[in-house]
């Protein structure tokens, strides 16, 4: 059973390539706009000088909480790029295969259908983020070691202002946590990309977006109330997984912290409180009915070869 | 036990349209068998029942299973090829082989590579950059290495020229063939099976037209070439078809005598295509 599904799960993984061009390609140009951002900064000699004194002066709170500032930045960048990568992933994971007939070869295997569909739940909402999670910690260390090579060039102790305050294993295991917290929470979108790419007959992206537009405008037309596009709205941006409330506070929230001296974005996260949240199993309840649909209708439609 | 496929009175509805009528077949261990009918006549529509991919009404057994509930079972002990290129485009060769040689537990890998050695199949290519008959010996040689009891083939050879079409039976009843085995085979190619088939089954109109072993064949059916008067009162035997072949009567004769008709003159065993089209032709007239 197992076996079956890390060799099915390796078969999207082939298919998908997505799955790591993606996050290796966010990290070539991370590392590209680090090396550019160093030159052209280059140009203002004295200022860096009396930038890099300064920054040697301020006391470690400080730089620790410019540095998980700068590490949170390069994260969202990969945190955004994952989210694409697992609903277009989503769309077309049950889609193509009916497209190329292949579905035909894999169900001539003895493999079943909740199998299959299974396999590809577990791709978008487990593999993605944590291929995406490697990709970027080794993208925080090269930023980290350009940005050593710089202060170096420019006669700062890399030690000293980098490395020795950089709060590595605090933001590490904060996004570790992240990573495999918000694809739970966002479960109930990925369920219904799938169920939509094993469902629509044709165009996935717009079957797929199109409910999530109209449904809230019918709502508000029709019964004057919002409560699909704030469900909606909720989902995508409102994890309860933080002390504090929406994600985009984090940067505000760091930068207070950073104020007092003492940064700690691993105490942010209240795991308790998300765990206990209905909202969570609420969705993953309705990813369920999605997924569960989706395998219905690859098991029991007929669709003509 | 050794009915492989046994159906009685399965019938398979499409709103009004009945493309599988009342159909009652069994299918037994050791035998080739050909399905022939039109386009349309509900050949595949069977075959996706036979396999699984579609419910229908009546009573269907497969291997001692029932296809459309127990279908991970019945994919164990068979296989099948449709009349499209299924195998994925985007998929190398050795992954392909990975891929079924680990959910697959009665495929031997050894015998895919040592099959595939043998054709221009290259391990490292992908499916996409194969031919139309490469992608056909690479879907061949993977289903010949799995030890299954029953090979569903549905128009196996469409598309594919005269040379991959020989190989394909050719390889087909010499490397894997044995009376542990057995096929039910649809194409049009009739003339190209024939001599392959130990059974034929002829369907049009989603019913059974015909259902007999290619050797009771020969015995039921003659064919009698003759001309001017001597087809005349061949005629009166009642041929079930006939037609006209350089100028002379061809009359095709069921459950007659061969002493009967021969002085009537030239006698012929039918072939099947002609028995095919004489029966599909009887059964709309």
């Amino acid at each position: 059973m197992i076996a079956h599904q890390l060799t099915l799960i390796r078969r999207e993984a082939w298919e998908h390539p997505a799955i790591w061009v993606t996050p290796m390609v966010t990290a070539v140009v991370v590392a590209l706009l680090t090396l550019t951002g160093q030159v052209s900064v280059s140009a203002f000699g004295e200022a860096i000088d009396l930038a890099i004194v300064g920054a040697q002066n301020v006391d470690e709170g400080h730089r620790k909480a410019v540095l998980t500032g700068v590490l949170l930045v390069v994260t969202s960048v990969f945190a955004v790029g994952a989210w694409i990568v697992m609903v277009f992933y989503s769309l077309d994971a049950l889609y193509a295969e009916r497209k190329d007939k292949s579905i035909l070869f894999w169900r001539s295997l003895p493999i079943t259908d909740a199998e299959t569909v299974l396999s590809k739940l577990l791709t978008a909402l487990i593999v993605v983020p944590l291929v995406t999670l490697v990709v970027t910690f080794a993208t925080h260390l090269v930023v980290m070691l350009l940005t050593s090579i710089w202060i170096k060039v420019q006669g700062g102790s890399a030690m000293h202002l980098l490395w020795a305050p950089a709060p590595l294993a605090d933001v590490w295991a904060s996004c570790l946590v992240f990573a495999l917290a918000m694809p739970l929470w966002l479960a109930p979108l990925v369920g219904w990309f799938l169920f939509v790419s094993a469902f629509t007959k044709r165009s996935p992206f717009l079957t797929g977006f199109l409910p999530l537009i109209v449904l809230p405008l019918l709502e508000k037309m029709l019964v004057g109330t919002n409560l699909f596009a704030e469900a909606i709205f909720a989902r995508s941006v409102q994890p309860p997984l933080f002390d504090f409330g929406e994600l985009e506070d984090l940067e505000a929230q760091v930068q207070s912290m950073g104020a007092a001296g003492n940064i700690s974005l691993f105490e942010q996260i209240d795991l308790l409180r998300f765990l206990a949240s209905p909202s969570l199993w609420a969705g993953l309840v309705v990813c369920g009915l999605f997924a569960a649909a989706a395998i219905y209708v690859r098991r029991y439609r007929d669709e003509s070869y | 036990m050794t009915s492989l496929v046994t159906a009685r009175h399965v019938s398979k509805r499409f709103g009004s349209v009945r493309a599988v009528d009342d159909v009652s077949f069994e299918i037994e261990k050791g035998k080739i068998v050909g399905l022939i009918g039109p386009n349309g006549a509900g050949k595949t529509t069977l075959l996706k029942a036979v396999l699984g991919l579609t419910d229908c009404e009546g009573e269907l057994s497969v291997l001692g299973l029932d296809p459309f509930r127990q279908r991970k079972e019945l994919m164990q002990n068979i296989c099948f090829i449709a009349d499209v290129a299924v195998l994925p485009r985007w998929i190398r060769v050795n992954q392909l082989l990975d891929f079924v040689g680990r959910t697959h537990p009665n495929f031997s890998r050894a015998r895919a590579d040592k099959l595939l050695a043998e054709t221009k199949v290259r391990p490292r290519a992908k499916v996409r950059e194969l031919s139309k008959g490469m992608v056909t010996q690479l879907h061949l040689a993977i289903i010949m290495s799995i030890d299954a009891k029953l090979l569903v083939l549905d128009e196996p050879t469409l598309g594919l020229d005269i040379i991959f079409r020989k190989e394909f039976y050719a390889n087909l009843l010499n490397d894997y063939f044995d009376e542990e085995r057995t096929i039910l085979v649809t194409t049009h190619q009739v003339e190209e099976i024939e001599r392959l088939l130990t059974d034929v089954m002829f369907i049009n109109d989603g019913r059974i037209l015909l259902d007999a072993t290619m050797d009771s064949l020969s015995e039921r059916y003659v064919q009698l070439l003759a001309s001017g008067e001597k087809a005349a009162a061949a005629r009166k035997l009642g041929p079930i078809a006939e037609n006209e072949l350089f100028g002379k009567s061809v009359l095709l004769f069921e459950g007659r005598g061969r002493d009967e008709l021969t002085p009537f003159g030239e006698l012929h065993t039918p072939s099947v295509a002609d028995l095919f089209v004489a029966k599909v032709k009887g059964a709309r007239a």
